[in-house]
């Protein structure tokens, strides 16, 4: 799968962000298997491009297109199955199940199409150091322990791109560091692209192109 | 591996605003039974009337008659319907039909043959196909054709019941009446002929024996005087046997209207009227029962509708999931409207075997357009459901 975006610009930002920005306002076309990073700043728009590339927002102009799928036009059905077997995120306000414990948060994502056997919740869950927390209530967990949940609930589905909006702003390094070698052994697993959107560059994200949004 | 909703029926909120959602089962049963309740007994009176029916389509069909006064008596021509008076009677307004009861025009005798011994002599007369009550397909005949079908006059038949006794005959039922071959002489004009006359049906609205029209303008050709045969009764069918125009019509022309039959006519009507009345408020009631359900989904999916759009964020489909979430319901539906199909049948049940004594026009089992009615109403409800959850969890996807 490739993903093309051509001369994006929210609605409600002015012309002028075209020339400052590396994405806003150009083509550009990411092949399956690339490593994106997008650093940004606060109010620069991360979360609207993540919105709008997970085709959750169309307050834009220009197009978004996987493969010959037009992101803003595809029907509500098309979009479903585009999310289950194609595109995975990580939102940076988590959106969890609050009332669901974290191994029902997990399974709901994981039969949808699953990828792994329901065995590998617990082992990722263990790799990230929640797995005690399978069994508690979502809103009972912290940020951090939240975030972790969040960035395995999108490890659950094949992928050919994962979208990463601020995935560690409640872990510590040594935890962000751990769930990032997680995720690129996933990428990896089904040769695809992880498009990460981030304050700033880190170290540990072995990107293939940078730009500054 | 198929997607299960297990996990999801959790997030939907249907434990809110109960009372609204049993308000809308009761109400829903209970637009449900009127609805089912007219619709049996307007079958049931269907069924009982059957007989009495004198109002077809829409119309009364009574019968008109010159009265014969001291200066008409003895001047059959003055007691008959001439062209002129048939042609004046079709030219009213109030008047959508005229048909002449045409008499036979030659001696005729009736007898039961060897079965009884019995003979008398008769009349036969004719009526347009259209203004008989009950008309059964048998009721034809041809040119060389011994057996003559007759309809009976149910009065005629309930009077031979009454003397019968007396006169030393055997009382019999409609049934044995329809299987007992008559005899029937047309004599005149020096010849003879025997035929064979079967009853056929028996009419409530027409006092006569009836053959049809071309065994009579044929017997009448044969057997009469070959004069012009005048009908001294005819038919007229009317929108409005009450009409206040055809009353003061008939009295300035001295004819008499024979309006007694029409009376079981119109009360079957008023009594329908009222069923039908009934049926359509249970009808607005089921529908009433419907809205207030549909509220109570919007509420429920309004509740959940953080769950409900995450789930549709994940990638799970929205139509998939309406399915998923209008199903939940059927069950309430199915069973509300089979109970109410349960008490429908008991009242049935009681109606024929309580009330009605078991008569036999009547059944104790539910008619089928019943349980027709039922499973559409399964189907509507089911389908209204559908239709608003898809379009609440479509629009969700959207915001």
């Amino acid at each position: 799968m490739r993903l093309a975006i051509s001369k994006l610009l929210p609605t409600y930002f002015e012309r002028s962000r075209t020339e400052t920005s590396e994405i806003w306002g150009k083509d550009l076309v990411w092949q399956k298997g690339e490593m994106i990073k997008i650093v940004a700043p606060s109010g620069s728009g991360k979360s609207s491009l993540v919105n709008f590339l997970y085709g959750m927002r169309k307050d834009y102009e220009g197009s978004i297109l996987y493969d010959q799928h037009q992101v803003d036009t595809t029907d509500a059905e098309s979009m479903a199955v585009l999310r289950k077997d194609h595109l995975s995120i990580v939102f940076q306000d988590l959106r969890l199940f609050p009332n669901q414990t974290v191994q029902d948060n997990l399974e709901l994502k994981r039969q949808l199409n699953p990828y792994h056997p329901k065995e590998k919740i617990a082992e990722m869950a263990e790799r990230l150091g929640i797995g005690k927390k399978l069994s508690s209530l979502a809103k009972t967990c912290s940020y951090g322990e939240q975030q972790r949940v969040a960035i395995i609930r999108a490890l659950m589905q094949p992928f050919d791109f994962l979208l990463l909006d601020e995935p560690f702003s409640h872990l510590d390094n040594r935890n962000a560091e751990l769930a990032m070698q997680l995720m690129l052994e996933e990428a990896g697993a089904r040769q695809a692209s992880i498009i990460f959107a981030d304050l700033e560059r880190i170290e540990f994200f072995p990107f293939t192109s940078l730009y500054h949004l | 591996m198929a997607v299960s909703f297990k996990p999801i029926k959790p997030l939907l909120q249907t434990g809110t605003n109960s009372a609204s959602r049993w308000f809308s089962y009761v109400g829903l049963g209970i637009g449900v039974l009127l609805l089912l309740c007219s619709i049996q007994m307007f079958i049931n009176i269907q069924r009982l009337l059957k007989e009495g029916s004198i109002r077809k389509d829409g119309f009364d069909y009574i019968s008109l008659t010159k009265s014969v006064t001291n200066e008409t008596m003895g001047t059959p021509d003055r007691n008959q319907f001439s062209d002129k008076d048939l042609a004046e009677l079709r030219a009213q307004p109030f008047i959508d039909g005229v048909s002449p009861l045409l008499p036979n025009d030659f001696r005729v005798t009736l007898g039961a043959g060897s079965v009884l011994a019995f003979n008398t002599d008769m009349f036969l007369e004719t009526l347009d196909d259209e203004f008989i009550d009950t008309l059964p397909p048998t009721f034809k005949w041809q040119e060389g054709q011994t057996n003559i079908p007759l309809i009976l006059s149910s009065d005629f038949f309930e009077i031979y019941n009454v003397f019968a006794p007396g006169q030393g005959l055997p009382q019999i039922s409609r049934e044995t009446a329809m299987g007992i071959p008559v005899q029937i002489t047309c004599e005149g004009n020096g010849v003879s002929e025997v035929f064979i006359g079967k009853i056929v049906a028996f009419s409530d609205r027409v006092n006569s024996v009836l053959v049809p029209k071309n065994f009579l303008i044929w017997s009448n050709r044969k057997f009469g005087k070959g004069e012009d045969v005048k009908a001294s009764r005819i038919f007229v069918k009317t929108k409005d046997a009450n009409s206040t125009e055809l009353l003061r019509f008939a009295d300035s022309r001295k004819y008499s209207l024979n309006k007694d039959k029409t009376l079981l006519g119109r009360n079957k009507m008023v009594i329908q009227g009222i069923f039908s009345g009934l049926g359509i408020f249970g009808l607005l009631v089921v529908l009433l029962a419907l809205m207030l359900f549909s509220f109570y989904l919007q509420l429920v999916i309004a509740r959940s509708r953080d769950s409900l759009q995450l789930l549709l964020t994940l990638g799970y489909s929205p139509g998939w999931l309406s399915r998923k979430v209008s199903a939940l319901f059927i069950p309430v539906y199915a069973t509300v409207v089979i109970a109410a199909v349960l008490v429908t049948q008991l009242m049935q049940w009681s109606f024929h075997h309580l009330v009605m004594y078991n008569r036999p026009e009547l059944s104790s089992v539910l008619h089928w357009s019943v349980l027709c009615v039922a499973f559409l109403l399964i189907l509507l409800s089911v389908f209204t459901n559908n239709r608003l959850v898809r379009s609440l969890l479509y629009k969700l996807h959207n915001n």
